[in-house]
């Protein structure tokens, strides 16, 4: 997946910006604050339709065009994939009262939903580090939109299970006023169970999976002083009390027996209902009483262990970015496999804060035929081979340009 | 200083206040009046006050209409063994501007909602319950519309008649005639494969 074409309009700090994407690797080069976040922003933007960063979606038009009338932000972009050339492009027209967004796939009008995904894209940036340190809800978050890109009913669900959530929290805080009639939670229970459990399945699923591939990642990447284990840590008591040991006793470094028997040892969505049913059952009077939904996937966490040690409360900082970088570089391998299409890879500053060991296997790791967009203050994080056959691009004030 | 007169502001502002009609459609329909002869303008308002003297609900199915109960209700060739259940008055009128059905209605005026406070007891559930226990039928059709809220009030209408033993049944959801398979969207094909039938 490639992609070739990039035209910005009036998107943070951009007024006007047209680049083509000849080489697999571009890097580009500018002080703080000129716009190689924003690049970046742009990019994943156009795959995502959501910002990583941005709290409204009305900062990202460059506050310049306030006073065009109305103030509009437009990006595009041509994506080479392996069976077909997309134009993708996302308009934001900041009218009177709202923002309208506009997503459009080869001229024609689209949903959020028929957007995700025809792009893929793996974004790693410096704050990454908070996926890691953070709260239940960024790693959740994080595991959404990496499952979303990937499976597109997924995307389907959760939009359709937070909205279940909202109607039945809403329906719970009235219950406590109000005791009778909890008869009228079958209906609500029902869709939360059935999109709720193909949640859980998903998510189970992915994090087995990345915590395959994680394994030699970051065993590599920590030369092999430390072993890494990812943990669906689920609201449900799908594992029961012995389930969970012989979850913890599984061989550590990779070795959890041949590669089919995990996909057998987890539980599948209809598992999940029945636990789920069960658990809604248990606890209803516990839910009214506090008006809120307190199982399923919006109460999960993904946690990451080093010897059995919790790395998202104990871990030192640079364990904590070491992680992060093993993460993101798993969910590129995830998603190769699973899609047979190459993500394109965003760097954010990321090298300035790695040694150099870890520096050399992240470039080592991308691929040839790789798509990877980085930007740096420093050129001389990489090294010259790298560098040669890279495309180097200079960014300053919204501008970007060849560098000699 | 005002630059327009207190009367013409005023129905402005009133205007206004209507779904779909901004600050600068409310003036130009303003003007446009302003400009009309005085019969049509004097028509156009004693239509709006009749429409609220003369309309009422019908005691029955809860439909608009001028009479209680309403000429469907009252239409002695209606079939008297089926019954269809809507959210809106609007929905009666969609149905019966297909002129396949000519059995009897139920409006509830709504669907449940949570989130907006719209409960079973703010809906004309009960007075549907009551209704079919003095006038039984041979079947209900549940005609909500498909949407999260919809779905909801139709298995909770269902659960509600489920001890007065009459058949229950609900529309069929699927693909839109005219439409192109490769279009749909996965819910619908699921729906759509889910509800297949025999030909």
């Amino acid at each position: 997946m490639h992609l070739a074409h990039l035209s910005i309009t009036n998107f943070r700090n951009y007024v006007r910006c047209e680049l083509d994407f000849s080489s697999p690797i571009t890097i580009v080069q500018g002080a703080n604050a000129q716009g190689k976040t924003n690049l970046l922003e742009a990019v994943y933007y156009l795959a995502a339709a959501e910002s990583p960063r941005a709290r409204s979606d009305r900062e990202l038009i460059n506050w310049l065009a306030n006073e065009e009338q109305p103030p509009f932000a437009r990006l595009e972009g041509r994506i080479e994939g392996s069976d077909a050339v997309r134009e993708v492009s996302i308009a934001l027209v900041n009218a009177s009262d709202r923002l309208q967004k506009e997503i459009r796939v080869n001229g024609v009008k689209r949903r959020t939903l028929d957007l995700v995904g025809q792009m893929k894209v793996v974004l790693f940036m410096p704050e990454d580090i908070d996926l890691i340190a953070g709260s239940p809800k960024a790693r959740r978050g994080y595991l959404d939109s990496a499952i979303s890109q990937m499976e597109r009913p997924y995307a389907r669900s959760l939009h359709e299970y937070n909205r279940v959530l909202l109607q039945r929290n809403s329906l719970l805080r009235q219950l406590r006023d109000r005791p009778s009639g909890t008869h009228q939670l079958d209906f609500w229970d029902q869709r939360l169970i059935e999109e709720g459990s193909q949640l859980i399945a998903s998510r189970l699923n992915t994090v087995a999976q990345l915590d395959e591939l994680v394994q030699e990642i970051h065993t590599r990447l920590t030369g092999g002083e430390e072993r890494l284990r990812l943990i669906y840590r689920c609201s449900l008591p799908l594992e029961g009390p012995e389930g969970l040991i012989q979850y913890r006793q599984l061989p550590l470094g990779g070795a959890s027996g041949d590669g089919t028997s995990l996909a057998e040892a987890l539980p599948s969505s209809a598992d999940v209902s029945t636990v789920f049913r069960q658990q809604l059952a248990e606890r209803q009077r516990e839910e009214i009483d506090r008006g809120m939904t307190l199982v399923g996937p919006h109460r999960d966490d993904l946690r990451f262990l080093v010897g059995g040690v919790d790395m998202c409360t104990y871990g030192s900082r640079g364990q904590q970015r070491t992680i992060a970088v093993s993460l993101k570089l798993a969910e590129m391998d995830l998603i190769r496999s699973r899609t047979g299409e190459e993500p394109i890879l965003l760097l954010d500053d990321v090298m300035s804060e790695l040694d150099e060991d870890r520096r050399r296997y992240l470039m080592a790791a991308m691929h040839r035929d790789q798509q990877a967009i980085i930007t740096t203050t420093d050129l001389h994080c990489f090294t010259a081979s790298f560098l040669e056959q890279a495309t180097v691009w200079g960014v300053q004030d919204g501008r970007i340009g060849r560098l000699a | 200083m005002r630059s327009v007169p207190r009367s013409v502001e005023r129905l402005i502002e009133e205007l206004n206040r209507l779904p779909g009609i901004g600050p600068k459609t409310a003036s130009r329909l303003t003007f446009y009046l302003l400009r009309s002869p005085q019969e049509q303008v004097q028509a156009l308002a004693r239509a709006i006050g009749e429409m609220h003297e003369m309309v009422v609900t019908c005691s029955v199915c809860f439909n608009i209409a001028e009479t209680s109960p309403c000429p469907i209700c009252d239409d002695s060739q209606r079939d008297r063994t089926m019954l269809c259940v809507v959210e809106e008055p609007l929905d009666v009128l969609a149905i019966e501007r297909i002129r396949q059905y000519d059995g009897l209605y139920h409006v509830l005026h709504g669907a449940i909602s949570p989130i907006e406070g719209m409960g079973p007891e703010d809906l004309k559930i009960a007075e549907l319950v009551e209704r079919l226990g003095k006038n039984p039928v041979e079947e209900v059709i549940l005609a909500t519309n498909p949407s999260l809220e919809g779905e909801s009030t139709a298995m909770y209408v269902s659960r509600q008649l489920a001890t007065l033993g009459i058949r229950v049944t609900r529309l069929a959801q699927g693909l839109p005639m005219g439409g192109d398979l490769e279009y749909a969207d996965e819910v619908t094909l699921t729906r759509a494969l889910e509800g297949r039938r025999e030909i």
